[in-house]
């Protein structure tokens, strides 16, 4: 484990070191573990870069945990991003701007002269009770999702299955006899539908997971397996311009990773997915994780940096 | 979505309807008042339905959100009841959360697939069948309870 940066300095006036940004088809992921944010005052610090609305949503939420758990969110957009601005220079947190897109999907924006514009930064953000994942590219929409490995569904997988998925998805599921390991493949595949819809910016309600399949071929003799999405409601479609990657975090989540392909490169080219992944605890410090049985790619090509 | 000019008004009636409960002191408040305040389009006849009053906030009611309040008669209390139930189970939630009807989903941490768990277990409890475009604007007890009944009394009447 690499430690980049360990910072004990309780000022938030620049400890945040800057980040280079990541090349095409690269996504930076960086998570930040709820449990291990005791401190008040650096809950408050966190609580001073959010915007008036964003601190009004924190509050609105029901008991103390899932108070902590929404500021975190905030607070690890806001210095996740204020570090990867351009020419190397770290922006004040506080001076991001958001907006949401017609579907509710949070982005970027820049102030230029003429009114606001998207940034080339794209960003998606998944939490857990236990985790909170943010993914940044650049110049390609992005969609992250993780969950716990061990979530328990409270309705019958194949019934759920049925209902919410696609046919080929439920015949997929219903292949397998352990009721366990049915389970575990269920939350991957529901993670990598996630990821989707949120790389699209439509989310569950504006794309319906019956309307696409995702079919994660078996690994080849080069050990990477394929992972590809079909719309079953526009076959014509462009939906080979997607790229995945679905990976065990911490040993305890499963994270799906949704991208756009670098339209530069040839696209029946199997270019992987560069993926580096960061732990952090903003302000204090980082540990990057790429590279250590921490993160164990299951599917899609995927290579750690 | 409307703008309401007269936040002390709907406070108002927030507070006749949780402080003295029901669906009953609404009615108390006569439509024609209700309906010199926002204009007709907003009161339907029936049930004394006002739908989707959206107002600059205010300050004092944690609960109710910038974006949507939605006060109805329409849902039963036992309905209220069974959907608060239900997203307890599903949410693992500790018996000291309040839940009323105006809670949001939001609020509570649920997902994306606590929320289609939950539209699941609704469509099982209640023999219902909720289409994909209908979970869009399900963002409260409230609203899941009106939708649930909505339906129930669809299909009763023959249509689906």
């Amino acid at each position: 484990m690499r430690s980049f940066q360990r910072n004990f300095s309780v000022s938030p006036s620049c400890p945040l070191l800057p980040l280079q940004l990541p090349s095409p088809m690269e996504t930076h992921v960086w998570f930040v573990l709820p449990d291990e944010f005791k401190s008040v005052s650096l809950l408050n610090q966190y609580m001073e870069l959010l915007s008036p609305c964003e601190k009004e949503n924190v509050l609105t939420m029901r008991g103390d945990q899932l108070q902590k758990r929404a500021l975190l969110a905030r607070a690890l957009v806001r210095t996740t991003i204020a570090r990867y601005q351009i020419n190397n220079h770290v922006v004040d947190p506080r001076s991001l701007k958001f907006r949401k897109n017609i579907h509710g999907k949070p982005e970027l924006v820049w102030k230029s002269d003429d009114g606001q514009c998207p940034s080339p930064l794209h960003f998606n953000i998944s939490h857990t009770s236990s985790l909170i994942a943010c993914g940044v590219t650049v110049n390609s929409p992005i969609g992250i999702d993780v969950e716990e490995k061990q979530r328990k569904i409270k309705n019958n997988i194949l019934a759920f299955a049925r209902r919410y998925f696609s046919l080929y998805e439920v015949e997929h599921l219903s292949m397998i006899s352990d009721s366990e390991v049915q389970r575990q493949e269920f939350v991957k595949l529901w993670t990598l539908k996630e990821a989707y819809v949120k790389a699209l910016g439509r989310g569950f309600s504006a794309a319906p997971f019956k309307t696409f399949t995702i079919r994660v071929k078996d690994a080849t003799n080069s050990g990477a397996s394929e992972v590809a999405v079909e719309s079953s409601d526009h076959p014509e479609s462009l939906t080979n311009n997607w790229q995945f990657g679905l990976f065990e975090l911490a040993s305890s989540h499963y994270a799906s990773i949704c991208m756009e392909k670098d339209k530069t490169s040839d696209v029946a080219m199997r270019v992987p997915m560069r993926l580096t992944v960061r732990k952090t605890i903003p302000f204090v410090e980082d540990i990057c994780i790429s590279g250590t049985d921490a993160v164990v790619p299951i599917a899609g090509l995927i290579k750690q940096v | 979505m409307f703008l309401c000019f007269f936040p002390g008004f709907l406070q108002y009636i927030y507070i006749y309807k949780h402080v003295f409960g029901g669906d009953m002191l609404l009615e108390g408040l006569s439509i024609s008042c209700l309906r010199h305040c926002y204009g007709s389009l907003m009161v339907q006849a029936a049930g004394l339905k006002l739908v989707s009053v959206g107002w600059a906030k205010f300050t004092g009611f944690p609960s109710l959100k910038a974006s949507r309040f939605r006060v109805s008669c329409s849902a039963k209390p036992e309905t209220v009841e069974k959907v608060i139930e239900i997203v307890r189970k599903q949410l693992a939630l500790k018996p000291e959360t309040v839940l009323t009807s105006e809670t949001e989903f939001v609020e509570l941490g649920a997902d994306s697939l606590d929320t289609v768990e939950i539209v699941m277990t609704l469509e099982e409890e209640f023999d219902i069948n909720v289409e994909e475009e209908s979970s869009q604007n399900i963002t409260s007890v409230q609203e899941v309870a009106d939708l649930i009944e909505k339906l129930v009394q669809q299909k009763a009447q023959g249509e689906s």
